[in-house]
């Protein structure tokens, strides 16, 4: 069971990813049920950045930013993707946490001088 | 890092590269990494002149503990007001940085240390370091703090300052947020006597779609700034007239009146500050007016690309002073970031 939810979880990633990174528009894997969570990027925060969504269930994380590129990596996971500049779109990532937990995540592109303090929390329950 | 053209009244103007910067990162592992910033200033460092300054602002090891709890040490920027932690140029409006966070808050502030950091609940973050004083040596009554910053160059540490800010971020576009640093700045005079140095501060910023606000208050108490004067005075023949107190604040709206245009944004930006390094007086000394000063700057940015801003400024600058005119000035800057 576990193996397929990591196997389902992998793909949805991998399509969210593949979404987020060439159209930067709503991936299309993340459309049926999935919980929408809409993120706004500035240097140095994620708003909002802690935010609870179901375990086993996917999440469709859309991101935009207010000033720079910046990127959104999901630690423990495969999911890494960049968040384009103001203005040129949204960048959509679909995630199916495979069990309930804290998932951290983290801007991957070093974006100024404050780039440390750019992480959040996806909590699952 | 950015360039700048300055045109001061009466004045030839003046072009310099101001600011070269190199960040440089490593991650250990997800849990521990390193972050550093290398800025070079106005050009070039050659021997003794003081031309320019190569600076380590930034070098830092952090211990990624949770969410709530994290260690950080190294050379760390101090988390005092809206541009120290955020002084990438195409982000705040203007071509120098603002009088407050120049003579009141002496950005770029940064100082060896160590401390904490953390968020809290829905957005609230928090960060407490320990870190070299500011030596009151090197105070002025025109740049009040600004040349008593160690950078973190074989700093006195005997007794360690304290530093911190507490910030909300939870609601989109707002950040609000409230600094402090407090250390002991005599340790260069003997007899040692002691030059306690509060600064308080509060900011708020908030942008939606094309418009940005943003303010700040920041206030500096210099206690014992009545010996400090004499003891410079005995040292060096020129009594400096340190304040006990300085203060400054100011307001600033910008607004993108083009934005998402296939060849860049267009902002104007209107900012009131005043500024007054010589606030309170210690007993018995009188204030320069020259130095209770106010400035509207008024200007454009243009960011061809997020992480250019083409910026062009006017700052006119008045003093309490009768005869001695604060100059205004004319700007021009190029910034990028990548």
């Amino acid at each position: 069971m576990s193996r397929t939810i990591t196997r389902r979880s992998l793909l949805l990633a991998l399509t969210g990813i593949l979404a987020g990174s060439t159209r930067t528009s709503t991936g299309a894997a993340g459309k049926q049920n999935a919980q929408v969570i809409d993120i706004q990027v500035e240097r140095f925060s994620f708003t909002p950045s802690e935010f609870r969504v179901k375990a086993g269930a996917p999440v469709e994380i859309r991101l935009r930013s207010d000033d720079t590129d910046h990127g959104f990596r999901i630690l423990g996971t495969d999911i890494n993707l960049t968040i384009p500049k103001r203005g040129k779109g949204v960048a959509t990532v679909t995630f199916v946490p495979p069990s309930a937990g804290k998932y951290v995540f983290e801007c991957s592109k070093l974006c100024g001088a404050g780039h440390g303090f750019m992480r959040g929390t996806l909590i699952a329950e | 890092m950015d360039f700048h053209f300055n045109k001061h009244e009466l004045q030839d103007g003046r072009l310099d590269f101001h600011r070269f910067v190199l960040l440089i990162t490593h991650r250990f592992s997800d849990r521990i990494r390193f972050v550093s910033e290398l800025e070079l200033e106005h050009a070039l460092v050659e021997g003794l002149e003081e031309a320019g300054e190569l600076e380590l602002e930034q070098a830092y090891v952090d211990f990624l503990l949770s969410r709530r709890f994290n260690v950080r040490a190294g050379m760390l920027l101090m988390p005092v007001g809206i541009i120290n932690e955020r002084h990438e140029p195409p982000i705040y409006y203007g071509v120098e940085r603002p009088f407050v966070d120049t003579v009141i808050i002496p950005t770029t502030w940064f100082e060896v240390g160590a401390g904490v950091h953390g968020e809290v609940g829905r957005g609230w973050r928090y960060r407490l370091f320990i870190a070299s004083p500011l030596n009151a040596r090197e105070f002025s009554a025109e740049e009040g703090l600004r040349g008593g910053r160690q950078k973190g160059a074989d700093t006195n540490i005997g007794r360690p300052a304290t530093t911190g800010r507490l910030e909300y971020v939870g609601i989109r576009g707002l950040t609000v947020g409230a600094s402090f640093w407090t250390g002991r700045s005599g340790f260069e005079f003997r007899p040692r006597f002691e030059v306690p140095v509060n600064v308080g501060e509060a900011d708020v910023r908030y942008s939606r779609d094309r418009l940005e606000l943003r303010g700040q208050f920041a206030q500096v108490a210099i206690s014992n700034a009545g010996d400090l004067n004499d003891a410079m005075g005995r040292a060096v023949g020129v009594d400096p007239n340190v304040a006990s107190a300085l203060r400054g604040f100011y307001g600033e709206a910008g607004y993108r009146v083009i934005s998402g245009a296939s060849y860049g944004d267009v902002g104007l930006f209107a900012r009131y500050e005043n500024f007054d390094t010589q606030f309170k007086m210690p007993s018995g000394y009188l204030p320069l007016r020259e130095f209770d000063r106010d400035a509207l700057v008024v200007g454009v940015t243009y960011w061809p690309d997020a992480d250019i801003a083409l910026k062009a400024d006017y700052s006119a600058v008045r003093s309490k002073h009768s005869t001695i005119i604060a100059p205004n000035s004319f700007n021009i800057g190029l910034g990028w970031w990548f």
